[in-house]
Formats: C-alpha cells, sequence, structure tokens
C-alpha cells in the first residue's frame, strides 16, 4: 500500500511543479500576446514605416505624430551612457573583491553591495533630482541638471550590483590552476589577472554587462523623474530625453482606451519588449556558454 | 481616530486607511484622489476639518486630474479634485459604467507664469506667450533683453493645468518642454534655471501661502497693448480680467454623497472658505 501511496505523492508533485513551469510560459506568452493584439491596431491606424523612422513623438498635438526614433534614441544614450560607466566600475569591482581583496574586507563588501541592489529606485530618482542634477548644472554651467547624463549617471549605480555580482561569480570559477601556472611562468598578479583571469571569465563577464543593460532599459521610476522628459531627439548628454518607459509610465495614466494614442503606448511597449528581450537572451547565452566551457 | 494627512506621505495613506477602516465600522473615511494643483489646498482643508471633527478620517493624494477622475471610475476614490471640466469622452464613460457624479466647483484658481528672478521680464501678450510654449521662439532675446534659449517646465498630459493652459492658448506644446510631476517641481526648476518659463496654480505663488518671492510672475496681457493683469490681484480676478482663471472641481459619486456632503459643506460655507483664501485661491461668488 506504502508504494502506491508513494508513486501518487510523486506523479501529484510532478504535475503541480510542471503546471507552475508552463504557467509561467503562459504569462510570458499572454503578455506578449496582449502587446501584439492591442499593437496590430496601431498599424492599421499609422503605417509601421512611420512609426519607425518617425522622428517626433506628440500625440497629444491637433495632428498627432508618432515617431518611435526619439524615445529610441533617449533608451540608447541613457543605456549606453550608464553601461559606459558601470562597465569598468564594475569589472574593476569584481576583480578587486575576487583576486585582490582578503577575506574579512570581502565579507564586507559582498552584501553591502548587494544591499545597494535593494535601494528603491523612487529614491535614486529623487537624489537625481535633489542631489546629483544640481550638481551636473553648475558644474557644466547648464541651466538644469534634469539630463541624459543624470538618468545614465543613475543607472548605472542600479545597474552596478547586476553586474559586480555575477562578473565577481564569472571571476571567482575560473579554475585555480589556471592561475598558478600564470604565476609559474613568472606573470605578475596584474599580468595574470589581465591576460588569463579576466579572458577566461570573459562569457561571464559579458552576461553580467547584458544582464545590467537589461536593467537599465526597463528602469522607468528613476529616469522618469531624472531626465526632464522632453520629447524632441536628444542631441547629446546634456540634452533632456524623454525614454520609452517614461513614455508609457506618463501617458499611460490618463489616455483613453480604445484610442490611437492608447495602442500606440502598447506599439512601443512591443519595441522596449525586444530591446530588454535581446539584451536578457544575449546575456542568458553567455552564461550558458560560460557554463559549459568550465563544465568541459 | 485622528489622521493627519500630508502631500510628501502620501505613500503611505492607501495603506493606513485600509487599515483604519478595516478596523471601525464608522463610514467616515474619505479617500480624495486627483489635482495636484488643488492637493495642498485640499490637505489643508482635510486636516481643519478632521480636527473640528475627529470622528473623520480623510485621505488625500494628487497625481493629476486625469488620474482622479480614473480613479473615480475604477472606484478608487470617494471623490476626485480636478483642475478641469470632464472630457467628453470621460463623461461617456461615466454613464457607460452608469456612475452618476455631484460637480462642485468650491474655489477659483488662476494659473500663474512664471519665470527665473533674473529675468527682466514682467509682462506678456498672449500670443508671444502661445509662441514661446509652442517653440516657435527658441531664444528670449525677441521678447526679453536675456540672450538665451528658452527652457519650458510643462506638466506631464494627466495634469488639468496641461490641458488647460493648451487650450486657453489654443497651440500644441513644444516637444522640447519638459515634463515635470508637479507644481513644485516646476517651482524649485525655475527656480535656479535663468532661462526657464513655468505655469503652476495661484496656491504655489501666493505671499499668504508661504511662496512668491523666488520666482518673477509674469502679468498676462490679452493683446499688445491690453491691461496687463497679475494673477496675485484679487480685485481683477473678481472681475474676471486674468486670462488664465478656471474653477476648481470635485466630483463626487452620488454612492459617496452623504459621506461627503459634511466635508464639501465645511469648504463651500463654513470656515474652510477662509482656508481657501488663505492657501492663495480665490472663492467663487
Amino acid at each position: 500500500m506504502k508504494y502506491k501511496q508513494r508513486i501518487f505523492i510523486d506523479t501529484l508533485m510532478k504535475g503541480i511543479f510542471k503546471s507552475a513551469g508552463f504557467l509561467v510560459l503562459a504569462l510570458l506568452g499572454g503578455i506578449f500576446f496582449m502587446l501584439m493584439y492591442n499593437a496590430v491596431a496601431f498599424f492599421f491606424e499609422v503605417s509601421p514605416l512611420d512609426f519607425i523612422t518617425g522622428s517626433e513623438w506628440n500625440p497629444t498635438a491637433a495632428q498627432p505624430v508618432y515617431g518611435i526614433l526619439p524615445l529610441i534614441a533617449s533608451t540608447t544614450l541613457v543605456s549606453l551612457g550608464a553601461m559606459l560607466i558601470a562597465i569598468p566600475l564594475g569589472i574593476g569591482t569584481a576583480a578587486f573583491i575576487s583576486e585582490y581583496a582578503g577575506s574579512k574586507l570581502k565579507n564586507i563588501l559582498k552584501p553591502v553591495i548587494e544591499m545597494l541592489a535593494a535601494v528603491p529606485s523612487v529614491v535614486i530618482g529623487f537624489l537625481g533630482i535633489v542631489v546629483l542634477g544640481p550638481q551636473i548644472a553648475e558644474m557644466n554651467n547648464l541651466p538644469n541638471g534634469l539630463n541624459a547624463l543624470n538618468g545614465a549617471i543613475l543607472l548605472a549605480i542600479m545597474a552596478l550590483p547586476t553586474i559586480i555580482t555575477i562578473s565577481e561569480d564569472a571571476i571567482h570559477s575560473v579554475p585555480q590552476t589556471y592561475r598558478e601556472a600564470s604565476y609559474g611562468l613568472g606573470a605578475s598578479r596584474w599580468q595574470t589577472l589581465q591576460k588569463v583571469t579576466i579572458p577566461a571569465a570573459a562569457p561571464g563577464i559579458i552576461a553580467a554587462v547584458m544582464l545590467g543593460l537589461g536593467r537599465a532599459i526597463g528602469e522607468t521610476m528613476t529616469v522618469l523623474m531624472a531626465t526632464g522628459n522632453a520629447s524632441v531627439f536628444p542631441k547629446g548628454f546634456f540634452d533632456s530625453v524623454k525614454t520609452i518607459t517614461a513614455t508609457i509610465a506618463i501617458e499611460m495614466g490618463e489616455v483613453p482606451y480604445q484610442t490611437t494614442h492608447y495602442y500606440a503606448l502598447f506599439a512601443i511597449a512591443i519595441v522596449l519588449f525586444f530591446m530588454t528581450l535581446a539584451a536578457n537572451l544575449l546575456g542568458e547565452y553567455y552564461i550558458n556558454r560560460f557554463r559549459k566551457y568550465h563544465a568541459a | 481616530m485622528v489622521k493627519s494627512t500630508h502631500a510628501g506621505t502620501f505613500l503611505l495613506l492607501p495603506l493606513l486607511v485600509f487599515i483604519t477602516s478595516s478596523c471601525s465600522n464608522n463610514n467616515h473615511t474619505i479617500k480624495i484622489k486627483g489635482s495636484d494643483t488643488e492637493v495642498n489646498l485640499a490637505v489643508n482643508l482635510a486636516e481643519q476639518f478632521s480636527k473640528a471633527d475627529p470622528s473623520f478620517s480623510i485621505s488625500v493624494s494628487g497625481g493629476g486630474s486625469g488620474l482622479g477622475i480614473t480613479s473615480l471610475m475604477n472606484g478608487q476614490a470617494d471623490m476626485a479634485n480636478s483642475s478641469r471640466p470632464l472630457t467628453d469622452q470621460e463623461k461617456l464613460l461615466f454613464q457607460k459604467k452608469d456612475i452618476r457624479l455631484k460637480t462642485i466647483m468650491f474655489a477659483e484658481d488662476a494659473t500663474a507664469f512664471v519665470v527665473h528672478k533674473d529675468n527682466p521680464l514682467v509682462e506678456i501678450d498672449i500670443p508671444t506667450l502661445g509662441r514661446l510654449l509652442s517653440g516657435e521662439i527658441v531664444n528670449w532675446k525677441s521678447v526679453s533683453p536675456l540672450d538665451l534659449p528658452v527652457n519650458i517646465y510643462g506638466r506631464q498630459s494627466s495634469s488639468g493645468t496641461y490641458s488647460f493652459v493648451k487650450e486657453r492658448l489654443n497651440i500644441s506644446y513644444s516637444p522640447r518642454a519638459k515634463e515635470m510631476t508637479g507644481n513644485a517641481q516646476i517651482l524649485e526648476s525655475i527656480k535656479m534655471d535663468r532661462s526657464g518659463i513655468g505655469y503652476v496654480g495661484a496656491g504655489y505663488i501666493s505671499q499668504k501661502a508661504g511662496g512668491g518671492n523666488v520666482v518673477r510672475v509674469l502679468k498676462i496681457k490679452e493683446h499688445p497693448g491690453y491691461q496687463a493683469v497679475s494673477p496675485l490681484d484679487p480685485e481683477a480676478i473678481k472681475k474676471r480680467e486674468y486670462f488664465f482663471q478656471r474653477p476648481l472641481y470635485q466630483f463626487i459619486p452620488l454612492t459617496s454623497w452623504i459621506k461627503v456632503k459634511p466635508f464639501i459643506e465645511y469648504e463651500t460655507r463654513g470656515t474652510g472658505r477662509q482656508i481657501i483664501e488663505n492657501s492663495g485661491y480665490y472663492l467663487i461668488e
């Protein structure tokens, strides 16, 4: 009898876990389908070519224009800026923690960095308005500090924990024998790190960067608060920008349902979805490659 | 059950309201949402009112007129503050959902246009203002001795003030206009930005409410050569001479009316009138 019971529990549990797994898939599929469904309604009214190539976004004008280029440019500018700051800082910190720091310092640094990820985005955005923005304005003699640079610095802070934690894991898991071989040939610590350890950990580091980038592209509250939200095509880091996420957050609140503007927000959401999906897929791809490489 | 409400802690309020309402059975909990222009005034009124009658517990949050009206549709508020009337689309939606509303006009606002203290400009006419905000004029040179690019600080499209100014000037805003989250943020930016121009509700620049003096409030004239009128001039507002004056609305679904009524009476008849004036807004005769 006991045997039958065990079999029963096993199949039941298998069923439960399987449905949990499929539920996640169904959710993703559902979200994608809903976005697509509404975006298609938009493309019946505005030609996809105008949407992709239009360089003006002004849905509340007398003649509404739905050009996504300034929004994509804004999101790209802010995220790339964030990565320019976060990548050297993140990899440097990861290398320090894993290669140079003593175990005591390491035990303090790691949890502290992970705590950085726990700071709510609205708090970071607030700091952008009251501290960073005025500083940027003063240092560069600008009328105001609500610009792409402000957003980029804040997003870099938010992407740092992801980049540091994953890169540190990658650098740490490079086999000790690699380093010993390098030292054995007379290489210094820096030479070993630069020529052996980091290249060996490269796929993991790229994965870390991609996941950090995914976080930066999708972040909403911080950029909404700190970048000024002007929907004109940005010319540089000192221009106010309005990212895709901020546009959706600002305009969704009051747009009347089932109008072209409403569908337009779904259309730009699709674009955003693909941008973050691409970053995350690339990250996952490199993580897998890294795992295989070390399993061999 | 006295609970004071502040705009700054509005994130906590829904939670507090939930806790307090779930452990008490009286029906004196009122939730007000909407216009950012009205939020400070509404908080003042609610505070004084619940001091006078401690059995009431009122929570007030901002977010924009559009947001308040949407909350009414979704049953998330007992009253919506709005600095604009309902649009036809919204009226239709309320009809569809079979929600009937009472409309109260409890105060008058004068939207003020503000620039930095260092900007020599003191008055502006409507056509020029329209060209400034629509982005036609990109440098201050042509309207004031200042040689700086114009920086527009506006509101987001969920704001009643945003649509009010847009309709009154009959323009569409320049895409270079920044979209700020509230009156206070606009004022803060103008304070620092010598090349800025923005618009805020009268309550934010009034001397009585402790504002003003940090920015220059522009006098408005309808056409070049006309008499320029200040939004801070109560006589002119009474005579309806200021171009950007408008009533402030409150919409209440009939289902919440009985519960909200004492509060409405307080603000339209009682001591509330005093508070409205002291907050820098004007009374409707």
